[in-house]
């Protein structure tokens, strides 16, 4: 432990800390442009110099590490000299257009500037002028203020690991860009202009709408992934206006991706504005009173019997305080045990057991993940799930971590050391159980037996294409199998993790929105129905009243028929934020509160428990979900037993230990993966259900437009690829199918037409297509029995 | 005394027969003979200093690289001489480059080292070439490769071509251009006897180092340590160019008079030593000494350091009085602003303002000002940079401010040079 004073001040740090570091755990600030905590040193803008005794010269800090008995100072004479010198290098070529840069106000180098610059230029001579690049729609340009400190190209080699921007000529002429000007094709492309000190590269979507300091702040909680990412919303008169990344070593460092950032402005687009009921099926609906609503609401609920009612509730953007308070209402006030979240699973095998939170959720915390050094991906594609997470699997790659995915299609990766296991739709299944079967046998010829068995520190992702599998509680069974086979399931080192990639899906399996549990994981006596026999039930009218909770099934269950058909025959309620088939559909309709404009409670993947402020606000006469169904429960003899929302968040966390967050320190973070252990041991059934033969369709979810806030924004839909059916070209060739070409697709009496993207990730045998938004989803050709539907496929003119 | 160019007068002293017939080749046997630590300890007891530029002793380089390390080590010989005014490794290369393959294979040995590479100038296409016949004829002959002269060590060497770029003369700057990324100069610390090639301990010497070695360990380090004058030992290449009668490139003793390696060697200064302005001792970026410190310094690295400016490369550039000095440094700071690799600021912006300045200074547009802004500029670069080339670019002004500031102040006032 080296002990170093800085300006007089003495401390002891870790052997290897450079200067900077050291001064910063003093309080000290030694000012600077190119060192970011999370990126490698460049030690290039040469601002940091500080003297340091019995060295001839001044040295940068953000490079030197530190030695026994070192005297820094960085206050004297020949340090404000050097850091004088070096501003005014760097303002000589930088342009005086402050009052028109979105960075003004916030930037790092006017900042500076104003304490060490001097107050005039000596430079007379010509400025540098260097071209723009267009970057797309995340990255605004504005090259002539770039101070080339790099670190937006360290990001894109060290972090992102899509290596698009460097460094070209040299000297004064040279220039940080693109090598080759081309849409920045990353899902982290934002962060670019967050790392950027200077006002070079700006977010697109925020240019020119607001300066920096009008701006107010709140702490937010991102709730577009499960991975949780903090955040500090930035808005103005009510409107949120920008995303910015809020420092959290845990989770995302100072990472967002670039849904996190920008899908916030999909929050002002289609929003249900007033409540309104509808007297009949072909009447327009009347704009009414809260109460008057409320009463409709009640009278629908009351006029059938109390199992006759189901509820569906949206994972996506719903907050922890609605989801424990429509569960409530719903199993005690109206007394119907069906409510459910998952309306895209197919397989509902694991209700029957007492599966615990560990089982549903991850066990290896995200700062932990990089420490890994095997890494089995199981149907899951992290980069475009949870690219946060997927970082930390980077970072894992980086210290030598091998890793395998097994998929039905192949992936476009950024992890080192990759490689892929391409199977048929449904043979995920088969190939672990030959890989577990290989371990049991010791047979280390197989490759995933081999990357487990090597490692001292594997983990096994559950991704969405698992959980969303016909046999996803098998392949959930065999991840437990293989880890337990090498030890990867101990209390020092838990390496299977499920990751549902919507945002608040943790919440609600741990606040009982599953026909089977209560919250806090309680056994109940009457177990409901799943998402997709409520549908069921309700197209045939054993269901007779649909209490929606933010969700539009016609646009988020699997089957969209049956989706369609049950809300046109059971009477709706539909509480939420957007406007939707479902709410026109819906008899009485009462506008909720979208993320961020009301104050939340989210749980992530790793069942860490947070809290994500209010920025903005919605519209006018839209209600905070909970206090609707607050009121709503008025009109029944045994009403919700919380009027504000402490004593709501009181009754959760006694429902659930880990949503007690009173006992946490100022500084301290809710715990990660605060649970029980694993269900081991249990029996593993293989039916060996590969398709073979024809076209079976495969659906995903579109990375950009996958919950009712981002299919809203219009800088997702400019990320989104678009959702069209994609099909291998060799296959596309034998049915005369074109790219961009017409094609009708049928499976049964379904039929859904749409146009045609040739793509060689998809294998042949297969095709691909988005899960929605929209009509003309592929999603119109599944139902929730047939697994992935043998599709035949028609080349239509045109 | 002749050592690095003592063949080079011979009749095909590029080729393998010519450089065994006088005696090439033994040393290494000899070093053989005297194992790996006490070639090390030869080459420092000869003293000999880097001959690059930088004069650090290249035993004592040597033996910073870690024993019992893992990991490969690498030599490089650095070919790049982009040093404006020097030519002296290019004559080594075209005409012994058997000494030079010579002195790697030593090092090597010495070290640890089983492969080397040679970064040598884009330009020397030529040079590149005969180096490359003079490495296949000792791969043929069994003195690279597996078994070095049948004594069970293993060397190989390759040629890497430059690109053409100054700083990639910089050390760590031609290692990132070895491995393929931009000329760029690396943080120091870590140095690359830790950290250098591929992340590995690397040798870096100049070419005239490593064909200095062959001669060291023939007649040993005690002798070669004998000549020139204490703390510059043995012998140096000066590329003598300007207002000489003959210039080229002289191997002399170190610590010679500059007036008598001018006077004697390359035939007198242009019209006579009276007619002497100046002389530019070490490469473009030493500072200039003016005529009157140039009739009595001797040429070796503590008495040149102690005049304010240094030995470097030993490229000596001969200025007459019908130079004009201004229009001399503005060349010079044009030449820096384009080889600035741009990666760190005082370099990057500093250079293009000094050029900048002085552009306008040779064109009579110079204020008075100005002269100071260029001290405050030279100042503000000098030792904040990531390498030398930074303080490279600073020399030549500072030293012209410093020695013939008023010619600076007559282009201001007049419009015009002085000297015509």
């Amino acid at each position: 432990m080296p002990t170093l004073i800085i300006d007089g001040k003495e401390i002891d740090v870790k052997p290897g800390t450079s200067i900077m570091e050291a001064a910063k755990l003093l309080g000290i600030f030694i000012p600077h442009f190119c060192y970011h905590p999370k990126l490698p040193i460049a030690g290039n803008c040469r601002m940091c110099l500080v003297e340091v005794e019995k060295m001839p010269k001044p040295v940068i800090s953000c490079a030197m590490p530190v030695s026994e008995g070192m005297v820094v100072k960085t206050e004297s004479d020949m340090v404000r000299k050097a850091r004088q010198g070096v501003l005014e290098f760097l303002l000589i070529n930088h342009p005086l257009d402050c009052p028109v840069c979105d960075q003004g106000g916030e930037c790092t180098l006017q900042d500076l500037a104003m304490k060490y610059g001097p107050d005039r230029s000596r430079f007379h001579d010509h400025k540098r002028e260097v071209p723009n690049y267009d970057l797309g729609p995340i990255i605004e340009t504005e090259m002539n203020r770039c101070i080339h400190c790099t670190r937006c190209i360290r990001f894109s080699e060290d972090v992102s690991g899509v290596e698009q921007m460097g460094a070209v000529y040299r000297g004064d002429h040279m220039r940080v860009g693109p090598f080759v000007e081309a849409t920045l094709d990353s899902e982290l492309t934002g962060n670019l202009a967050e790392i950027c000190p200077v006002g070079a590269l700006n977010l697109k979507p925020f240019h020119f709408q607001a300066r920096g300091w009008e701006l107010k702040h709140a702490d937010g909680v991102c709730p577009h992934c499960s991975v949780g990412c903090h955040t500090r919303v930035d808005h103005l008169d009510g409107r949120i206006l920008r995303v910015m990344s809020r420092a959290w070593n845990e989770g995302n460092e100072t990472w967002l991706c670039d849904k996190g950032r920008f899908a916030s402005d999909g929050l002002g687009v289609e929003r249900l504005l007033a409540p309104t009921i509808r007297s009949g099926a072909n009447t327009p609906p009347k704009k009414v009173s809260w109460p008057e609503a409320l009463d409709q609401a009640a009278a629908i609920l009351k006029s059938v019997k109390p199992e006759e009612v189901a509820g569906l509730v949206s994972d996506a953007i719903q907050g922890g305080e609605e989801l424990y308070a429509f569960q409530d209402l719903l199993r005690h006030v109206v007394g119907t045990p069906h409510l459910d979240h998952r309306l895209r699973q197919r397989d509902f095998s694991g209700d029957e057991l007492p599966l615990t939170r560990a089982d549903l959720l991850m066990n290896t915390p995200l700062s932990d993940l990089n420490r890994a050094d095997a890494i089995l991906l199981v149907g899951c594609d992290p980069r475009f799930e949870t690219p946060i997470l997927n970082l930390r699997l980077r970072r894992a790659t980086q210290g030598g971590a091998r890793v395998i995915a097994i998929h039905a299609k192949r992936l476009n990766s950024n992890l080192l050391q990759f490689s892929q296991i391409t199977v048929a739709p449904g043979g995920e299944v088969e190939r672990l159980h030959q890989a577990l079967r290989a371990l049991e046998g010791n047979d280390t010829q197989d490759p995933v037996a081999a990357l487990l068995k090597s490692a001292k520190k594997p983990v096994i992702v559950l991704g969405d294409h698992a959980i969303h599998h016909p046999e996803a509680e098998s392949l959930r069974r065999l991840s437990v199998a293989l880890l337990d086979q090498v030890g990867g399931i101990g209390s020092d080192w838990n390496g299977l993790n499920r990751v549902a990639s919507r945002g608040n899906s943790a919440a609600a399996q741990d606040l009982g929105v599953v026909p089977h549990r209560g919250p806090g994981y309680a056994r109940l006596d009457a177990v409901g129905m799943n998402a997709a026999t409520i549908l069921e039930a309700a197209a045939a009218g054993r269901v007779k009243v649909l209490f929606l909770l933010g969700v539009d099934p016609i646009e988020e269950a699997l089957d969209q028929d049956l989706a369609r058909r049950a809300l046109e025959k059971a009477r709706v309620i539909h509480l939420g934020a957007f406007a939707c088939q479902a709410a026109n559909l819906a008899e009485v309709v009462l506008p909720g509160l979208a993320p961020g404009e009301k104050p939340m409670t989210l749980t992530n993947g790793e069942g860490r428990v947070q809290r994500s402020a209010r920025a903005g606000q919605g519209p006018l006469e839209a209600k905070e979900d909970w206090r609707i169904l607050r009121g709503l429960s008025d009109r029944f003899s045994a009403p919700l037993g919380y009027n504000d929302l402490d004593a709501l968040r009181k009754k959760m966390a006694a429902s659930d230990h880990r949503y007690d967050l009173s006992k946490l320190g100022p500084n301290e973070s809710p715990r990660a993966c605060d649970h029980s252990p694993v269900t081991r041991g249990l029996p593993v059934s293989v039916t060996g259900a590969e398709v073979a033969g024809g076209i079976h369709l495969v659906l995903e979810s579109s990375f950009y437009r996958d919950d009712p806030v981002a299919w809203r924004s219009k800088v997702m839909a400019k990320l989104a690829r678009d959702g069209r059916l994609r099909i291998h070209p060799d296959d596309a060739a034998g049915l005369a199918i074109v790219e961009n070409g017409l094609v009708r697709a049928l499976y049964g009496e379904k039929r859904v037409e749409m146009r045609a993207e040739l793509d060689k990730n998809v294998p042949h045998g297969v095709v691909f297509g988005d899960f929605g938004p929209g009509e003309s989803s592929l999603r119109g050709l599944c139902d929730y029995t047939s697994g992935f539907p043998k599709v035949s496929l028609v080349a239509l003119p045109g | 005394m002749k050592i690095v160019y003592q063949n080079i007068h011979l009749a095909n002293s590029h080729t393998l027969a010519v450089y065994e017939a006088n005696g090439g080749y033994k040393a290494l046997l000899k070093a053989f003979d005297l194992g790996s630590d006490e070639v090390i300890e030869e080459v420092k007891r000869s003293g000999i200093r880097g001959r690059g530029g930088a004069g650090f002793p290249a035993g004592l380089k040597w033996s910073f690289i870690p024993k019992n390390d893992p990991r490969p080590k690498y030599l490089t010989c650095n070919a790049d001489e982009g040093e404006p005014g020097t030519c002296k490794d290019r004559d080594i290369i075209r005409y012994d480059p058997h000494r030079l393959i010579e002195g790697m294979i030593i090092c090597g040995f010495a070290v640890g080292i089983q492969q080397g590479y040679i970064y040598i100038r884009g330009e020397f296409y030529r040079e590149a070439e005969r180096l490359q016949d003079a490495i296949d004829e000792a791969y043929a002959k069994g003195i690279l490769g597996e078994n070095v002269c049948g004594r069970g060590v293993r060397f190989d060497l390759a040629i890497h071509r430059g690109g053409g770029a100054y700083v990639c003369g910089e050390e760590t700057g031609l290692i990132e251009s070895i491995e393929g990324k931009k000329g760029q100069p690396r943080l120091k610390p870590p140095f690359p006897a830790n950290i250098g090639l591929y992340g590995c301990p690397t040798v870096i010497n100049n070419v005239e180092t490593l064909a200095s070695i062959p001669t060291i360990i023939e007649r040993g380090g005690a002798w070669y340590g004998g000549l020139g004058v204490a703390k510059s030992s043995g012998t140096k290449i000066f590329s003598v160019s300007g207002h000489v009668n003959k210039p080229g490139n002289y191997e002399v003793e170190l610590g010679i008079p500059l007036k008598s390696l001018l006077e004697d060697h390359a035939g007198g200064v242009r019209g006579g030593w009276s007619n002497l302005k100046g002389v530019i001792p070490g490469g473009s970026s030493s500072p200039i000494l003016p005529a009157e410190v140039c009739a009595t310094i001797t040429m070796d690295y503590d008495s040149l350091g102690k005049a304010g400016t240094m030995l470097g490369s030993g490229a000596v550039i001969v200025l007459d009085k019908s130079v004009c000095i201004v229009r001399a440094v503005a060349r010079l700071s044009r030449f820096y602003r384009h080889e600035s690799c741009g990666q760190c600021t005082p370099c990057r912006e500093g250079t293009g303002w000094l050029a900048q300045i002085m552009t306008r200074m040779e064109a009579g547009q110079g204020t008075l000002e100005d002269i100071d802004l260029l001290q405050d500029i030279c100042a503000n670069i000098g030792g904040k940079t990531i390498c030398a080339l930074g303080d490279a670019a600073a020399g030549p002004v500072m030293g012209a401010i410093r020695a013939f500031k008023e010619e600076f102040i007559y282009h201001v006032e007049h419009g015009r040079c002085m000297a015509g």
